[in-house]
């Protein structure tokens, strides 16, 4: 076992899996040599060589769409893409051929493939390195979208998507890469995709979240303790396919529930679990769901900490729900 | 023409970037390759009949469109050459093609059963893709044929993706990705070439220069006189290739094929074609092509350019002109009875192959369908 950074993680888990199975192959800009920007691929290259280890022009478009076919053709590539916001030069390739591979195929060719991005703000990036993007993959049928929030999910879930027969989109909080260290346990254990993990029992309100926002959940579910108020916490971790039985699970025991995450609100992924929520337990709501999202403007620079979500803002909303 | 017998690369015969198009056959029929013909006469015989059965399945598409059976389609006439040469030019089954919507007549001649073309022009339980895509779409996994998309260009980085694992692999397949003239100013294009060939991966990439994108002519699209010299922008071979002529084609694309097989790298071949029809049946090519010019490549048709070669050499005849109409008209209305027989789509299918295995929201929103349905 080891104590590990979820950067750290996810090096060890590419590694693992590129020995384990050798069908799977790493590419990317700079993730060679350099071992990634954010040194996500470190040593994958002295190990693997560089037909397995391919730093890619700097083409989105290539780099996603060479991974499409290199996976209909029976490998199973890993895609680094430098950072989320750098997503849409490759996004027709994700939307066009990775998610309808499948389908358009009649199920005769498929696209297993994963696409790793640092996402999220938090890190003075402006808006073109802060981005969560999760929301126009969620809304591409075909693909599947997964952000961890912890090094141990790292490892699990990357295992899972690489090993799925689907392509899988995995968000990785830049803001969380170094922000803690966990013990990571070495042997080969999957998190399922498609799994929430509850972060912390609670009866009067469930707060639900993932990814960037992470932290600052766990904090206001503290702060609420310490006041007195039990909090339940879903880390959703899988946003496609969406734990619909742990979110409602949980709703339906607390009757309160305040939804967070640093993606903007409108057409967000946290809306789609909100009305689902209204939906389906209508009846046994206390108060309406609630959400703590990014506000709908690009991401900002000078306000960089102001945009994501905050603890007070997390409580405000816990309070309103309380008193409602 | 233009074709030497320079020893490079080992298998290097014909020279990039010629000023002239490429061409083995001139207008009346007579080989002026100067290399000897090699090929053999049931082969030759064959590449004819093959643009013949492309030329009746196209206007077959065309009668069932007027009945209204068919939506949509993408009249191939004028590509056959190019499109048949092609064909006969990588080793089917082996070799991937990832085609574009108006290859139905490289897929025919690939060895795709018409029967499963009609299914999908048809959209019925006859078409391997169940139904998912509109017409003039192919799609074959036993032959290796990558399922069309309709968005221009975006199947070619995933071509350059599959020679990439062909490499890696060294399975000794090559993948041949075609495209219009319209493709080559997508991102997408360069991106996918660019990448192959730093990879320097089996690939050859092949322009289907028909001059027109719907209608836009190839001057709107290019200030190059070519799309082969294109291929200078990536340190790789372009041909410029007279596209109606079905030997030219096939004797350059195998060339391209087996230099890339062999390890040698990727390639650019430029087919000069014309259309006859319009873009596609949504289309009015009336209002941007003068009759003038239609007719004068009307005069140019590859097929009769190749049949007054066979003729020359006494492998065509009327008679065996009609046995083969009659023919390929009978395995063409036997395959468009048989797609329509395998029956319709059912609605159900809509949420198969989203995914792997099904996820939750997609079997809830199926049991909706289903009850609303009932
Ligand atoms: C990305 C994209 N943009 C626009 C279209 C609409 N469209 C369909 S075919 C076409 C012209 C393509 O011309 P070309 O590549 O020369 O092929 P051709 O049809 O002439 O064989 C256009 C603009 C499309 N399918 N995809
Ligand atoms: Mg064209």
């Amino acid at each position: 076992m080891a104590t590990l950074t979820m950067v750290q993680a996810i090096a060890r888990t590419l590694a693992e899996e590129m020995e384990r199975d050798e069908r799977v192959v790493v590419l990317g800009e700079d993730v060679g040599r350099r071992g990634g920007v954010f040194l996500a691929t470190e040593g994958l290259l002295d190990r693997f060589g560089p037909e397995r280890v391919i730093d890619t022009p700097l083409s989105e478009a290539a780099i996603i769409g060479a991974a499409v076919g290199m996976a209909a053709h029976g490998l199973r590539p890993v895609a680094e893409i430098q950072f989320a916001d750098y997503i849409f030069p490759g996004f027709d390739q994700l939307a066009t051929q990775a998610a309808k591979l499948r389908y358009r195929s009649g199920g005769q060719f498929t696209a297993p493939m994963v696409v790793r991005m640092p996402s999220g703000g938090g890190v003075r990036g402006g808006h073109h390195h802060s981005q969560s993007p999760e929301a126009h993959f969620a809304h591409t049928a075909g693909l599947k979208v997964v952000v961890v929030s912890t090094p141990y999910d790292a490892k699990g879930l990357l295992k899972a998507a690489i090993r799925d027969d689907d392509p899988v989109l995995f968000l990785e909080p830049k803001r969380l890469y170094r922000a803690t260290r966990e013990e990571v346990p070495d042997d080969d254990y999957l998190v399922p995709i498609g799994k929430a993990a509850v972060r912390r029992q609670g009866t009067d309100l469930t707060l639900i979240g993932y990814g960037t926002s992470m932290p600052e959940v766990l904090k206001a579910g503290d702060e609420l303790a310490k006041a007195g108020v039990s909090a339940e916490i879903l880390d959703l971790r899988s946003l496609v396919p969406w734990d619909i039985e742990a979110v409602t699970r949980s709703v339906a025991k607390t009757g309160r529930v305040v939804l967070v995450a640093d993606a903007p609100r409108l057409s967000s992924v946290l809306g789609e679990i909100a009305a689902t929520i209204a939906e389906e337990l209508f009846d046994q709501m206390l108060a309406p769901p609630v959400r703590v999202a990014g506000f709908d403007t690009p991401y900002p620079y000078a306000q960089d900490k102001l945009y994501l979500p905050t603890v007070t803002r997390i409580l405000n909303a816990a309070k309103h729900v309380l008193e409602y | 023409m233009v074709h030497e017998t320079l020893p490079v690369m080992g298998t290097e015969w014909f020279r990039p970037f010629t000023e002239q198009s490429i061409a083995l056959l001139n207008e009346e029929g007579e080989w002026i390759g100067d290399f000897p013909l090699d090929l053999e006469e049931a082969l030759l015989r064959q590449l004819y009949r093959d643009m013949l059965a492309v030329r009746l399945m196209d206007e077959r598409f065309t009668v069932l469109l007027r009945t209204g059976k068919i939506s949509f389609t993408a009249p191939i006439a004028g590509h056959e050459a190019a499109q048949v040469g092609v064909a006969h030019a990588l080793r089917r089954g082996h070799d991937w093609l990832f085609p574009y919507y108006r290859d139905y007549g490289l897929a025919l001649a690939l060895g795709v059963p018409p029967v499963e073309i009609f299914g999908q022009m048809l959209a019925t339980k006859a078409d391997l893709a169940k139904g998912r895509q509109m017409p003039c779409h192919p799609n074959s996994r036993v032959l290796n044929i990558f399922a069309a998309a309709s968005t221009v260009a975006s199947h070619i980085p995933p071509a350059t993706g599959a020679a990439l694992s062909m490499k890696l692999r060294r399975t000794g397949q090559v993948a041949v990705c075609t495209f219009g003239d319209g493709a080559t100013s997508e991102g997408d294009w360069y991106a996918a070439i660019n990448f192959a060939a730093v990879q320097q991966v089996p690939a050859v990439f092949v322009c289907e220069n028909n001059h027109y994108a719907i209608s836009v002519p190839l001057s709107c699209q290019t200030a190059t006189r070519t799309i082969a010299e294109k291929a200078h922008a990536f340190a790789i071979p372009g041909y410029h290739v007279d596209g109606m002529d079905v030997l030219a084609t096939l004797y350059v694309v195998r060339e391209a094929i087996e230099r890339a097989r062999a390890g040698h790298g990727p390639s650019l071949v430029e087919l000069v074609v014309y259309r006859y029809g319009p873009h596609s049946s949504a289309d009015d090519d009336t209002r941007y092509r003068p009759r003038e010019e239609v007719e004068l490549w009307r005069r140019r048709d590859p097929l009769a350019r190749y049949q007054r070669f066979l003729a020359r050499r006494g492998l065509w005849s009327e008679e065996w002109e009609q046995q083969l109409r009659d023919e390929i008209a009978q395995e063409l209305a036997q395959a468009i009875e048989a797609a329509e027989h395998a029956g319709e789509v059912p609605a159900e299918w809509m949420f198969d192959d989203v995914y792997a295995e099904p996820l939750w929201h997609l079997e809830r929103q199926r049991a909706l369908l289903r009850a609303e349905l009932q």
